[in-house]
């Protein structure tokens, strides 16, 4: 009898995930979708506020807090001119990081976003931030590696760093071609965990090495 | 029965499914201007949408029955509200306030300098302190490219708004450091003992501090160490003046540094113009370890030690009657000692314990005279701070300095004794209260009793800021600020008490776009002036505290890092109106180390091409006065202006070697900080003298700094001077 229930409680529980799984991989699936017709710091804002409701949702989730600070990290990158704008998208884009910290400490992605994130901060002034961000960039991307060494997006932004370092370090940016055009000719053996699980970064280095041309 | 049965649940169910609610409205701050793109969503689904650029937004939903509707947008408080969904158009307008933050709220800037962490109103930067050309690498040498300060030639040290050096004090991650230059001969220029790449933030108070700093009349220091290092490094740097091996070991959570340095000056020495005559050129070797520890989730442990033992020989003229000339000797050991721990004990509670431990001794010899003198002191501090809400803050704590002072004195025909130890227990506390975003207000008080001086005092401080327009503001400080007489005085008597300077402080601050203007009015009132009577100097009658004076000025600051493209430069300008009656002053007078107009133009400039960073500092100082005793009118003599042009060019040769050169006073400006004189007349009943000049017109520095990694591409960017 205690078996039976067992196992009915087991097959409920998982019936009901099941049944609210299909929603969150729907909404998530359409979601991303939407990134192709972002152009703008506002597309990027409206995404982000999607995410931002999913994760309320789906409070177990890490990916849905991902995209969110992510969204917020092309933000800062789009903004033009204002610092403090730039520096308030990535006050967001910081708490969402530490959330994925908490939520999944053991996830490559993360910290590769966390890469991503530092070099926001060095963007916003590489005079003065340019030392310290871009050693907290390097150390998140180290971690991210260590965790997963075939992680694309993290090779990638190692790669971007470097190349933005090189003009800096007496280094011709060109000698990361060979670099760029390996990591993009296997990128795609990169297989991600599921369809919402990170898959960007092949624009770029498709970006990377049509520069080396 | 069946089929109506069936009917209804059809239509029932039908009526779920295609009734929508459609929710519509527009969302606005409290002054009702539109907030686009916020975040409109029923919590607990999917449903939600973004308002467009008008703050309008429309959301529809099949869902029925009650719900709550979230709005929220960045920087400001989110909404909630309930709803009933019945299928109907409803209609909601949403006002949301802008929440509270600290790090976008006004600060208190009056009297203060902050540099560090990633807060756009700096105005100085941890790596300013260093790129600074003419700071010769030197924490103080770049501060005194600040308004408020004085540069003083034959010291430099700190005199800021028109107090003595001995009124500025400085502190590390919160204690104290007790011995905080090099020793130095009489009339000649010192540098502080720490390196400027152990620091991550400093803020320079120039006036106004908080509660829980006492034990200076004029201004505080606070300089924070470094946090976790990155990774392994290897660092050598080799300069003309010296070399310096420094490792870095990483481990789970911590980190150490060790490092060696060796400094001599005689070939330098030797291979340039010096306008004295050194016998043993100044020679130095210090050790250093730092170590880090990560402590629980947001504690950090630190701990820093150094040993430091230098010595030089001065040939010195003698000026006194019948004299010839003498060496000067002078052999430094100190050893220094620094922990702390910071963290947070629980979500509202911080705290932060620090020690201290100095034990210097400088041995002098010249003509037929040895003294030796120690300084051991100490420093114990812990500091709570409890946020009651994100608005309401109270601060308080508690510290013990102790210190003991021995002199010993051997002359021909004399020898003396002398030390004294003083215990002083000081408690603060401090709210910190924002009635809005735009306003904020800082209470504390202080109480200080010392042992030795068997005094016990209170220093109340004050102050506040409030928020013109988005970038900027206007601050206000008042305060009382008590200090131990300096040793010299306390090796004699201890029937003195401490000495107080109230200061009025207002300013002004506008930032906008990487473009500062900061303009300080200040008064300082001095009062309980340790004076001499004229009795002889070891009898404790011989000191009173009937001393008084005052200092006020205009401070001014222009700092542009917008206008040229990867230069970067600022302007200091102040105003400085002080006079005293202190120590051995017959009467009130203007005091030698005030000079009335001080300027200063920092100019920074990265060559992309060349990779390199160019820098050059423009300084001037107006006369400053000494006395001549020869003459009846008291400090009634003017030296010379102070000017100096100094350059400096990092050239980053590979990515982990950079060169590096400087050359101070180009332009070859005379400075000379007026003249020393005889202690007794000659037969003619003249004071004889002599010029004191700068240890050389000019400074040169070259160096090589390389840094080894395991990957091989970091770099000391961070020593570019």
């Amino acid at each position: 009898m205690k078996k039976i229930t067992l196992s009915l409680a087991v097959l409920f529980v998982s019936l009901v995930s099941m049944a609210q799984k299909p929603e969150f991989l729907q909404t998530m699936g359409e979601t991303l979708g939407q990134f192709s017709t972002c152009k703008n710091a506002a597309d990027f804002q409206a995404l982000g506020n999607k995410f931002q409701m999913i994760a309320d949702v789906e409070k177990a989730e890490w990916l849905p807090v991902y995209y969110q600070s992510y969204c917020y990290i092309i933000m800062s990158f789009l903004e033009p001119t204002d610092a403090t704008k730039k520096d308030s998208y990535l006050d967001v884009a910081e708490k969402s990081i530490a959330k994925l910290i908490e939520l999944v400490p053991n996830e490559s992605e993360v910290y590769a976003l966390q890469s991503f994130y530092f070099i926001g901060r060095l963007v916003v002034n590489p005079m003065e931030r340019g030392q310290e961000f871009s050693g907290l960039s390097g150390q998140a991307v180290g971690k991210s590696l260590a965790i997963d060494p075939a992680n694309p997006r993290a090779k990638l932004l190692k790669l971007q760093g470097d190349i933005g370092a090189a003009p800096y370090m007496g280094l011709d940016p060109k000698s990361f071609c060979p670099q760029a055009k390996e990591l993009l000719a296997n990128w795609d053996n990169f297989k991600p965990k599921s369809s919402i699980h990170p898959a960007w970064g092949k624009d770029q280095a498709e970006g990377i090495v049509k520069g080396c041309q | 029965m069946k089929p109506i049965y069936f009917y209804i649940l059809f239509s029932l169910i039908n009526l779920q499914a295609f009734s929508q609610t459609v929710i519509t409205g527009k969302v606005t701050q409290e002054q009702g201007e539109a907030l686009p793109g916020a975040n409109v969503y029923l919590i607990g689904t999917y449903d939600g949408t973004s308002g467009n650029e008008n703050g309008h937004f429309i959301l529809k939903t099949k869902k029925t029955g009650t719900f709550d509707l979230r709005v929220e947008f960045m920087g400001y408080e989110p909404a909630v509200q309930k709803l009933e969904l019945k299928g109907d158009t409803i209609r909601v307008n949403v006002q949301l306030k802008e929440a509270f933050n600290q790090l976008t709220a006004v600060t208190i800037t009056a009297g203060t300098f902050e540099a560090g962490d990633k807060k756009q109103a700096v105005i100085i930067t941890p790596m300013d302190m260093v790129t600074t050309a003419g700071a010769k690498g030197d924490v103080y040498g770049a501060l005194q490219s600040l308004p408020g300060t004085t540069t003083n030639g034959e010291s430099g040290r700190l005199f800021v708004k028109g107090g003595d050096s001995e009124e500025s004090q400085t502190y590390i991650d919160g204690s104290l450091v007790y011995v905080p230059y090099n020793s130095s001969a009489p009339n000649l220029s010192t540098r502080g003992r720490f390196n400027p790449f152990m620091f991550k933030g400093t803020i320079f108070s120039t006036g106004g501090y908080s509660a829980e700093y006492g034990q200076a009349l004029s201004s505080v220091l606070l300089l924070n160490t470094n946090d976790m290092p990155a990774e392994d490094q290897l660092d050598l740097s080799v300069l003309s003046i010296g070399t310096e091996v420094a490792g870095t070991k990483l481990w789970k959570n911590g980190a150490a540094t060790g490092s060696l340095t060796y400094n001599n000056l005689a070939p330098y020495m030797s291979m340039t113009a010096q306008n004295y005559n050194w016998i043993h050129a100044p020679e130095s070797a210090t050790g250093a370890l730092s170590v880090r520890q990560k402590t629980g989730k947001t504690g950090m442990f630190k701990f820093y030690t150094s040993f430091n033992k230098d010595a030089f020989t001065i040939n010195q003229e003698n000026i006194e009657p019948g004299g010839s000339s003498f060496d000067y000797h002078l052999a430094n050991e100190n050893y220094f000692m620094n922990a702390s721990w910071n963290g947070h004990l629980g979500e509202k509670l911080a705290m932060n314990s620090a020690a201290s431990f100095t034990n210097n001794y400088d041995d002098i010899r010249y003509d037929q005279t040895t003294i030796g003198k120690r300084i051991i002191g100490a420093h114990l501090k812990n500091s709570i701070n409890y946020l009651f809400t994100e608005k309401f803050s109270l601060k308080f704590g508690g510290e013990f300095f102790t210190k003991t002072y021995s002199q010993n004195v051997i002359m021909p025909t004399e020898t003396h004794d002398n030390n004294f130890t003083n215990n002083t227990i000081a408690g603060f506390t401090e709210v910190q209260v924002y009635a809005s975003s735009k306003f904020v207000t800082r209470i504390g008080a202080r109480v200080e009793y010392s042992d030795y001086l068997k005094s016990l005092n209170l220093s109340p401080r004050l102050s506040t800021a409030y928020k013109v327009t988005e970038n900027s503001q206007f601050s206000l400080a008042y305060g009382w600020f008590n200090q131990n007489p300096v040793d010299d005085y306390l090796l004699y008597t201890n029937r003195i008490n401490p000495e107080r300077a109230d200061h009025y402080t207002f300013s002004y601050q506008s930032s906008v776009n990487n473009r500062t203007l900061r303009i300080e009015l200040y008064y300082k009132d001095y009062k309980n002036l340790v004076k001499t009577n004229g009795g002889e100097f070891y009898l404790p009658t011989s000191y009173t505290n009937l001393g008084s004076g005052y200092a006020k000025g205009l401070d001014l600051f222009w700092r542009d890092s917008k206008t040229i493209k990867n230069g970067d430069y600022w302007i200091s300008y102040s105003y400085l109106d002080t006079k005293r009656d202190y120590r051995n002053f017959p009467e009130t007078a203007i005091p030698t180390f005030a000079s009335t107009h001080n300027f200063s133009v920092v100019y920074k400039h990265w060559l992309n091409g060349l990779r390199s960073l160019v820098g050059a500092n423009f300084k001037y100082s107006s006369p400053r006065v000494y006395n001549d005793p020869n003459s009846p009118i008291f400090n009634g003599e003017r030296m010379l202006p102070y000017r100096s042009l100094d350059l400096s060019w990092s050239f980053l040769y590979r990515k982990n070697i950079i060169l590096y050169g400087a050359v101070t006073n180009v332009m070859g400006f005379k400075n000379e900080f007026g003249r020393r004189y005889a202690s007794t007349s000659d037969v003619n009943g003249t004071y004889q003298s002599a010029a004191i000049q700068p240890s050389s017109n000019r400074f040169y520095v070259i160096a090589c700094f390389i840094t080894l990694t395991r990957k091989g591409n970091a770099n000391q960017l961070d020593k570019i001077e």
